[in-house]
């Protein structure tokens, strides 16, 4: 996969993880269980992540994210999973080609999983 | 949820009896292996990023030999778990500083109705404080008796 596909879809999974941060009774619990979640530590790797995508995909991807809580999803079964709007067939020849595809329909960025 | 409910989300597929790995990002990378052969998930590369995300916040090693790598994931619509073993045990930079013999790995989806995956992180980290479980765990000869052993405690 393309390692800036990559970046963005490991930012948009440690967002996940700073939602769960961020709610009380899920980041209690996983600290009772041993897991704490350090809000500024995952805020921080976030930006690390962030400061190695390339200017071009970093802009379209704030720029997204100021939009949708997911400027990034899957494609399931022929699907945009944001907006769920079909997917060109040459969705999968176009990641091969290591490229960064994005949804025709509410231009959020397109992965594999 | 109990820990009947928990194992239906493993299969003898998502049950490694013996890890091939010696270290903590062999032990990633071949339950993500796992994974990927026995889900709708195919790109394995993502999955081990998340997975080392969240060791970075903090080593899921926290029980004694038990790790629990886990995190949520855009990739995946369901709740996963994957259940590995290593007798000769793993440097996995656990709590106590000893090796790490039994994984069990969560991948969870964006958002998870009725909090599955807390529950059944919770259900597991609660089973695993079991020394007798635990050891009995690690010795259980295949798929089927470890869940014997899991729920019969």
């Amino acid at each position: 996969m393309n390692r800036q596909l990559v970046l963005l879809v490991s930012i948009q999974n440690l967002e996940l993880q700073l939602r769960d941060a961020q709610d009380k009774d899920k980041a209690k619990e996983l600290a009772s269980m041993g897991f704490p979640l350090d809000e500024d530590k995952i805020k921080q790797d976030i930006e690390g992540l962030l400061a190695q995508v390339e200017p071009r995909h970093k802009g379209y991807y704030k720029r997204l994210k100021a939009k949708y809580d997911n400027p990034v999803v899957p494609v399931w079964d022929g699907h945009c999973t944001g907006c769920f709007a079909n997917v060109p067939t040459s969705f999968s020849s176009v990641l091969h080609e290591n490229k960064v595809m994005n949804c025709e329909s509410c231009g959020r960025v397109l992965f594999e999983p | 949820m109990d820990i009947q409910e928990v194992l239906q989300l493993t299969s003898p597929n998502r049950f490694i009896p013996e890890l091939e790995a010696t270290d903590k990002e062999g032990v990633l990378a071949e339950m993500a292996d796992a994974l990927v052969a026995d889900s709708p998930l195919r790109n394995k590369e993502t999955i081990l990023e998340m997975l080392k995300s969240r060791e970075a916040l903090g080593s899921t090693a926290v029980g004694p030999g038990v790790a629990f790598p886990h995190g949520r994931t855009l990739a995946t619509q369901d709740l996963i778990i994957i259940v590995a073993r290593s007798s000769r045990g793993v440097a996995f930079d656990s709590t106590d500083g000893g090796p790490t013999h039994l994984f069990f790995m969560l991948i969870a989806p964006p958002q998870d109705t009725g909090n599955q995956y807390i529950k059944s992180l919770a259900a597991l980290t609660d089973k695993m404080q079991d020394d007798a479980v635990r050891d009995a765990a690690l010795q259980a000869a295949d798929y089927d008796s470890f869940c014997t052993v899991m729920t019969e405690a």
